[in-house]
């Protein structure tokens, strides 16, 4: 009964989703044709409809597809480690919290952007400074996210813990974890679409390969409809990724308020 | 240290340090012999330490001064029921009940089915696949009182476990509560603010005065076992009450 009502509820939300989609092209349809816009600034509907096709079928898409979402994964993974770690290390030792919390609020108030030049002379133009800009990115949420996580645990059952004299890793891994993850979560969430802005810029401002090369190469031969569909390909990848942190969150937070069903 | 008693106090002080405001003496020369077996209540005022008594008895606090003895040394096992269940949200009811058992490795066969008879005693076995937040307050907190017996520590600490529950439901547990007590033989500490309630469970009921939280009286109180609705019917038992009222003024 329960996952019936759940599928329907599902496919009204598809529906939903794809009545919006269908008025916005719409729109954009007529206006394209009856303003009479130049194919360079905005084509219409099935001109990028074709050149999205065309990429797919071609296959020219695949290997930036692969470029991109490989960095964004990977970068994903290992930022989302560090927070979580560093996250961890600074709740339970103050000094370094103290220590090297500025370093990291500096990092995150810089404009990324900025960073991108440094990060290829020191990284090389390569998949490394891509990784390391993603990580850079996708750290600072995860840890806010683990700290604050880590600082809802009520003190009772800490004082549980203590009182069945529980390890330090029992602690970590039976409690301050599973307390931790909704916190977690929400801040996973943030990362990801962190991860794949941060992957497309990187991409955009040096390299030969993946997402964001396509952008600049369209955009610098003005070849619009080709932007748009790399354009779409960019955010069904942004969406495509956030959902499965969505799916992963309704996984493993089945017992939590918010998902009540 | 080791001691003939189950627990033993000797000139326990404690004094919470507070940078703005005088110090707080929470408790001052407690001396205490509890046996085993025992059925002790802690009573008084809201405030007089009660909490603080309990939490340095069970090593999640420490006194200022003074010592506390074991029966079994210092790591002497204990079982602790909170004022709030502290369930864990994510596990079903056998899950939390049989939590002491994983994290001390404790999972025999032996220890399964002394859960399982436990979750039978407080009726639970119904429920054992939902979780918490599938269950009412009274039923939270058996679960509770179960995860706290499940790993067999001869020294069970409560505080204030039913405080949060209506009088008809508190009534209940208690006689669950003596019931499961008279089958373990364990020595239990008890914090509540209802007389009543420390009167019908108790051997010796300890009762404080507040600022600084210091020992005012014991009083022995001798009521048949095992005690039922006879007991609470009985005049003897409003007796006691009245002059623990009167104590505690
Ligand atoms: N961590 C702490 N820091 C400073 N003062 C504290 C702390 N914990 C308790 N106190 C003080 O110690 C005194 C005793 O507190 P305690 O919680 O033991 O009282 P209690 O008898 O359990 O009260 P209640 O019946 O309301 O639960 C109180 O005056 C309280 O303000
Ligand atoms: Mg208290």
């Amino acid at each position: 009964m329960k996952k019936k009502g759940k599928s329907a509820g599902f496919l009204r939300s598809v529906g939903e989703y794809a009545l919006s989609i269908g008025v916005f092209i719409v729109v954009w349809w007529l206006y394209v044709g009856l303003k009479d816009v130049p194919a360079y600034i905005l084509p219409s509907p099935p001109k990028v409809f074709k050149s999205l096709v065309e990429m797919f079928v071609k296959g020219s898409v695949y290997a930036h597809l692969w470029t991109t979402s490989y960095e964004v994964v990977l970068g994903f993974l290992i930022g989302g480690f560090l927070g979580v770690l560093f996250g961890y290390v600074f709740i339970k030792i103050d000094a370094l919290k103290t220590m090297l919390m500025p370093y990291l609020i500096f990092l995150q108030t810089a404009p990324k952007i900025a960073l991108v030049p440094l990060f290829v002379v020191w990284f090389g133009i390569g998949l490394v400074s891509k990784v390391v800009l993603i990580i850079s990115m996708v750290l600072f949420p995860v840890l806010s996210g683990m700290m604050l996580g880590l600082e809802s645990i009520p003190p009772d059952v800490r004082n549980l813990m203590k009182v069945l004299k529980a390890t330090k890793w029992q602690v970590f891994t039976q409690v301050e974890m599973q307390y931790s993850l909704p916190a977690l979560f929400a801040s996973l969430k943030v990362g990801i679409v962190q991860a794949v802005i941060g992957a497309i810029v990187a991409e955009w401002m040096s390299g030969k390969q993946g997402l964001g090369y396509i952008l600049t190469y369209a955009s610098s031969t003005y070849d619009t409809p080709m932007l748009l569909a790399g354009i779409i390909v960019t955010i069904v990848l942004g969406i495509v990724t956030y959902q499965a942190v969505s799916v992963l969150e309704d996984r493993m937070l089945y017992w939590h308020e918010s998902k009540k069903a | 240290m080791s001691s003939e008693y189950s627990v033993e106090l000797k000139g326990l002080n404690k004094i919470y340090s507070n940078l703005l405001k005088e110090d707080t003496v929470a408790l001052k020369d407690i001396n205490l012999q509890i046996k085993p077996g025992e059925f002790i209540s802690i009573i008084g005022p809201s405030g007089c330490g009660k909490s603080t008594l309990l939490r340095i008895i069970g090593n999640l606090d420490k006194p200022t001064s003074g010592t506390i003895s074991y029966r079994d040394g210092a790591d002497q096992q204990m079982g602790f029921v909170f004022q709030d269940s502290v369930l864990l949200p994510w596990k079903n009811v056998k899950q939390n009940a049989e939590f002491p058992l994983v994290i001390q490795k404790k999972q025999t066969k032996e220890n399964e089915e002394k859960l399982d008879e436990l979750l039978e005693l407080a009726g639970l076995s119904e429920f054992k696949t939902a979780l918490p937040r599938e269950l009412s307050g009274g039923m939270k907190q058996r679960v509770s009182i179960v995860r706290a017996l499940s790993y067999d520590a001869p020294l069970l600490l409560m505080d204030e476990p039913f405080g949060a529950l209506d009088a008809l439901t508190r009534d209940h547990l208690n006689e669950e509560l003596l019931k499961i007590w008279q089958k373990t033989k364990k020595t239990v500490i008890f914090v509540t603010h209802s007389i009543e309630e420390a009167t019908f469970l108790s051997d010796r009921v300890i009762v404080m005065s507040a600022r600084p939280g210091q020992i005012k009286e014991v009083v022995t109180i001798d009521l048949a076992r095992p005690r039922g609705d006879v007991t609470r019917n009985d005049p003897r038992f409003a007796e006691y009450n009245k002059y623990l009222r009167g104590i505690i003024g």
